[in-house]
């Protein structure tokens, strides 16, 4: 058939190598190098386990139903809520939306929002979280599942599948810990003097099912250097970051008049869920040892708190206020895997009161 | 569907089994059609609708300009360049028209108010459309025929390797390449796979894990930061814009040779550049050479006088910096290096024929000062708007006193290593060819080399962001 021209004689040059050799020893090594890699990750307590990526999130946002129970929040939600037990309790399976490291403000709002959802929120509450703002990383965590839920394409979607199928086969593959990003930050180099540097986060510590139940792992639950490491981990997170020298007023007076509009943000979406026969209660999960000092100076029971459950006026449990539900967190932040059952058991005779059920 | 996904692995397995396991040519070429649009569905499929509206206008029009009489052949191709131009500017440039209507206004006096278009820029679309609108022009200027085919006039625009971030192929490089099947080339497709190894390990590895976590840092930090972190800032971004777009050009060229296609290179050192002509020569080739073809020629280039040409050369970099992107920060990026070449071009013609020019201390000091203008203009590229953007040169310029510093140790060291080693790579080899150069390596250091890009790859755990130029 005729074309168009053809006057069109580029043809790339090939560099005179044996390429067929090397494109197999080239995968060879790869494979043998991928492999060593994936003893030496479990030698070291890696385990094949999901990564708790944003799409993860997102297929559980698209399968709440309008009378769903979901817990939304930080981690403390994820590690120390058993989600069998749970359902035992409740009747009903939740669905698992709290996101490590998150402000869940945003995934309330949405719920609050979505015409359709009349179901229960459990929802924890760490104050300095919940009232981070924009864009304090909190928040833009809060938003990271949210954001793909509504903006997944059919290709994300596709390598997703394939991601958790690796995931669940190969140790290495592990976001929190193995990634080169984070091989990186394990290189030590001075820093200057008066760096305004982010705090580290802590390593990897947990294994996570499909339903994002995440479990403490055993070397973390047993004193150890992996315990110190995440135990002090936490201490800078939670330590108010110093002002910086020069920080414009106007950012400043912003992130104030955000903070402060929190708690009315809060209400209207707990109304908002009330209004459509929704149900919304609020958990203070245990903390422990240094991270519950730094937590109650910084963020006393009778600020945040208090002012949230007064202003919407929703069911809440602290778990202080409940001796039974008083547990040593061996990190000074989330329960055990066994004690994360058993916490549950005795949490969930509270949330049925608190659901009037 | 983005090159550095594990999605796009399945693809692309699946496709090149397909591909030469077909015998016949126009069913290879059927295949590749539906792999394109399936490709550029799985952002958002009712796009897919808008590039083949698009191609098939454009196939219909190209055949109106041949078969015209020369009187109203003009005409033909006014219609083709007014409705390309016509859905680029709806979809890409309707809010920013608006925002601007509405500020000239308020300086008459008159208040308007403009309803914000709630629009998806579709993936790509400049590129494809300069990908469409090339035949046209090409056809209109008889320096190609039209295709009596629709559907190698379709793959042509919609070819996956550089369908949604080039290169710009133009219809006359591409189409006759659909005439008969690929000839056997020995190598085609390993030396096709090296380079899509190259690529991706510029884009997963330099751009997304090395250096833009530091650009984002300190491009993103709200308040002054200290002169030092800013030019590290700076650079890790010029570092990145490279690795990522020389990273998917590289990757498209690879992916493109592994079906028996060849693209021509879109990159060729330009950290090397010595002045800003031959960084145009360098940097986005296939795009500088579009509007030097399409526009700056027919405006009349340099053959029309000193000042004319300095004229044109700055309509050509301002329409080149908003086909960036709506905002008037990439309009100053582009006339920045607008003003840069028409310095240039006074320079040379002052020093014309002076030999010290061409010793080489001169040459590595104006290739020195070449990358740290290209890196003050990148400020304006990469900042959200002009208050950042002077905030950042203020403390480039060391007039900012209280700036913080918000870079590790480690990320200094990082982008000092990784820029010197792309600068000092690149200056090596600015009179060569990647080919050339990797014809004279020993096969044990290719084959290292290989392995050690692959490796770090996997290692990145495909954690990679989208490629910065799809946005355009």
């Amino acid at each position: 058939m005729h074309s168009s021209t053809s006057n069109f004689d580029f043809q790339r040059p090939i560099p005179a190598l044996p390429w067929r050799s090397l494109l197999l020893t080239t995968l060879l090594l790869t494979a043998l190098g991928t492999l060593g890699w994936e003893i030496w990750a479990r030698a070291h307590g890696y385990v094949p386990s999901l990564n708790d990526t944003p799409d993860l999130w997102a297929d559980w946002r698209e399968k709440v139903r309008p009378d769903s129970i979901v817990i939304i929040g930080d981690s403390r939600a994820i590690f120390d809520m058993d989600l069998n037990e749970l359902e035992k309790g409740l009747g009903q399976r939740p669905i698992q939306l709290a996101m490590p490291g998150s402000c869940a403000y945003p995934v309330l709002e949405n719920l609050a929002n979505d015409p359709t959802f009349h179901g229960t929120i459990l929802c924890s509450i760490v104050p300095g979280m919940w009232m981070a703002p924009p864009p304090a990383p909190p928040y833009l965590n809060g938003l990271k599942g949210l954001n793909r839920y509504h903006k997944r394409t059919l290709s994300q979607r596709a390598g997703h599948h394939i991601g958790m199928f690796l995931e669940k086969r190969l140790a290495f593959l592990n976001e929190e810990d193995l990634t080169l990003s984070q091989l990186l930050l394990r290189i030590s180099v001075p820093n200057r003097a008066n760096s305004y540097l982010p705090p580290a986060l802590p390593p990897y510590f947990s294994t996570m099912d499909a339903d994002r139940r995440t479990w403490m792992a055993d070397a973390c639950a047993q004193p150890g250097p992996l315990q110190d490491r995440v135990k002090f981990g936490w201490l800078p997170l939670f330590t108010p970051p110093p002002f910086p020298d020069y920080t414009p007023k106007e950012v400043l007076e912003g992130m104030a008049r955000m903070v402060e509009a929190r708690f009315g943000q809060t209400a209207d979406a707990v109304k908002k869920i009330h209004e459509r026969g929704g149900k919304i209660v609020f958990i203070r999960f245990p903390n422990s040892g240094e991270l519950q000092k730094l937590e109650d100076l910084g963020t006393p029971r009778a600020g945040i708190w208090t002012r949230l459950m007064q202003e919407t006026g929703a069911p809440n449990i602290y778990y202080s206020d409940h001796p039974e539900l008083i547990f040593d967190c061996p990190e000074w932040s989330h329960l055990s895997a066994p004690d994360s059952v058993e916490f549950t058991k005795r949490l969930v005779p509270y949330l049925q009161q608190a659901l009037g059920k | 569907m983005l090159f550095n996904s594990l999605t796009f692995v399945v693809f692309f397995a699946l496709v090149m089994g397909g591909y030469w396991t077909l015998r016949s040519w126009n069913a290879r070429k059927n295949l590749l059609l539906v792999a394109s649009y399936v490709f550029y569905g799985a952002w958002n499929p009712p796009f897919a609708l808008l590039l083949f509206a698009t191609t098939a206008l454009d196939f219909w029009l190209g055949a109106r300009i041949a078969a015209a009489p020369a009187g109203s052949r003009k005409a033909w191709l006014v219609a083709s360049v007014t409705a390309n131009l016509s859905m680029l500017g709806f979809f890409k440039y309707g809010n920013f028209l608006l925002e601007n209507t509405k500020w000239l206004l308020a300086q008459a006096g008159v208040t308007y108010a403009p309803p914000h278009l709630d629009l998806f820029l579709p993936i790509g679309i400049s590129f494809y459309t300069f990908h469409s609108l090339s035949y046209t022009l090409d056809v209109y200027r008889g320096t190609t025929q039209p295709t009596r085919s629709l559907r190698d006039f379709l793959l042509a625009v919609s070819f996956f390797p550089q369908l949604v971030a080039g290169p710009i192929v133009r219809a006359a490089d591409f189409l006759p390449q659909c005439d008969a099947p690929p000839t056997p080339l020995k190598n085609r497709l390993q030396w096709g796979l090296f380079l899509m190894s190259l690529g991706l390990f510029q884009k997963v590895v330099l751009a997304d894990t090395l250096l833009a976590p530091i650009a984002d840092n300190v491009f993103g930090h709200p308040s002054p930061v200290l002169t030092l972190d800013a030019w590290m800032g700076v650079f890790a971004f010029s570092g990145q814009i490279f690795c990522d777009f020389s990273g998917y050009s590289t990757c498209a060229i690879g992916a493109a040779l592994c079906l028996g296609f060849h693209l021509k290179d879109n990159f060729l050192f330009p950290f090397a550049a010595v002045g800003f002509s031959d960084f145009w020569k360098r940097w986005h080739i296939s795009l500088s050479t579009f509007l030097r073809d399409y526009l700056y020629i027919p405006l009349g280039g340099n053959r029309v006088g000193a000042i004319r040409a300095s004229v044109n050369l700055l309509i050509v970099m301002f329409l080149g910096g908003l086909w960036h992107g709506a905002a008037w920060t990439y309009v100053v990026w582009g006339l920045f290096h607008g003003l840069c070449l028409v310095v240039e071009h006074f320079f040379r013609l002052m020093t014309k024929g002076a030999a010290w020019k061409e010793t080489l201390p001169v040459q590595l000091a104006l290739c020195l000062v070449t990358y740290l203008f290209v890196c003050i203009a990148w400020v304006f590229f990469r900042a959200t708007d002009f208050p950042s953007a002077a905030m950042l040169l203020g403390a480039m310029a060391g007039q900012i006193p209280v700036g913080q510093a918000i870079l590790s140790g480690r990320e200094i060291l990082q982008v000092a290593l990784v820029i010197h080693i792309l600068w000092i790579a690149q200056w090596r080899l600015r009179h060569t060819t990647l080919e050339a150069a990797i014809a004279r390596q020993p096969v044990w250091l290719v084959g290292a080399a290989w392995t050690l890009m692959l490796g770090a790859i996997i290692l990145t755990q495909g954690s990679g962001n989208a490629f910065i130029y799809f946005q355009f």
